[in-house]
């Protein structure tokens, strides 16, 4: 039988769990396996935001390689309005 | 003609004071209102709730918001209103609001709404208390948007927009895994929508969505999640019935 604990599938799983449940409360970035590599994909508000989700990452999916490509919100007023005649 | 700006999703915890602020400032320029579409915290306490106070508290043009499923999180969306009210900002929830915009009317109804599906794939009032429960909550929400609507309808309104966090249509879904589309929104709100009568429809909610859809009945809707804008907020070039009347 094989350890359910080492199956990548429920990692990821428990990884988006504690996401949500620590003091991110992020349920807005998508965690999928490729492969023998985890892509995490994303906008979270702030820098710290994006530091945070990466070390929760690399611990609970120690020893397997992660891909970010979060990115921080962008906080830029509009150069364009859209009409809606 | 009306000049709306719009986001959702700004998520602010207790390092986002600031982020925000330099653009809101830049809204007298270029918007006669903004519009908050829900999850402005992340987790619904009252800290994160009065960071987002401080940044759009004195802005030169009226806030309107409702809140998300974020902001419910810490079980305080009562203290989470509170303290967006004494900021100046008018929280929806089921209700309408009625603002004097250099001279036109403008009415906004709110919920936040919440899930259940989109038709032909939706959830229904069945079996379960818990599942019976889910569906009567969001028909709930729905209804109350339909109501504030006829109310608006009612109060002589130039334009009126439907300001909800959770989508009314699965169109502004596209990107999302089609799995969790009940988690997204319900036709339940685009059908309110509808019936009540609506110039434009405002949510957030789907981070990995897209901007633009449509109500069944004809009705523009537009995702504003910050994510999907990727900017600080929208504007929207809203014409007046006037202007319509006045062009035919």
């Amino acid at each position: 039988m094989t350890d359910p604990a080492g199956n990548v599938e429920y990692r990821v799983a428990h990884l988006r769990d504690r996401l949500a449940a620590e003091e991110l409360g992020e349920l807005g970035v998508r965690v999928e396996v490729h492969g023998q590599t985890v892509v995490i994909t994303g906008t979270v508000p702030s820098a710290q935001c994006r530091d945070i989700l990466l070390r929760t990452a690399r611990e609970e999916l120690a020893e397997l390689a992660v891909h970010s490509d979060v990115v921080v919100a962008e906080n830029t007023s509009p150069d364009h309005a859209e009409e809606l005649p | 003609m009306i000049r709306v700006a719009a986001v959702g999703d700004i998520h602010m915890g207790a390092e986002s004071q600031g982020l925000l602020r330099p653009a809101f400032d830049t809204l007298p320029d270029c918007a006669d209102l903004l519009l908050l579409a829900g999850d402005l915290t992340r987790h619904g306490t009252p800290e994160e709730a009065r960071v987002v106070a401080r940044e759009v508290q004195g802005l030169a043009v009226p806030v309107v918001a409702v809140l998300g499923n974020h902001d419910h999180h810490d079980d305080q969306p009562e203290k989470v209103t509170g303290i967006l009210q004494d900021a100046d900002v008018t929280v929806l929830e089921r209700e309408a609001t009625v603002l004097n915009c250099a001279g036109t009317r403008v009415g906004v109804a709110g919920t936040k709404g919440f899930g259940g599906g989109f038709v032909g794939r939706s959830a229904g009032e069945f079996g379960e208390p818990l599942m019976k429960e889910f569906v009567r909550y969001s028909r709930h929400c729905a209804d109350g948007l339909r109501e504030a609507l006829e109310e608006l309808r009612d109060r002589d309104c130039e334009a009126r927009i439907a300001l909800t966090h959770f989508s009314p249509v699965a169109d502004t879904l596209a990107g999302e895994p089609l799995e969790i589309y009940p988690f997204l929104g319900t036709y339940l709100l685009a059908e309110a929508i509808d019936t009540g009568g609506a110039d434009l429809a405002v949510h957030g909610h789907a981070h990995m969505g897209t901007e633009h859809g449509m109500t069944a009945g004809g009705v523009r809707v537009r995702n504003v999640a910050q994510p999907v804008i990727r900017r600080a907020f929208n504007v929207y070039q809203l014409h007046t019935a006037d202007e319509g009347a006045a062009r035919v």
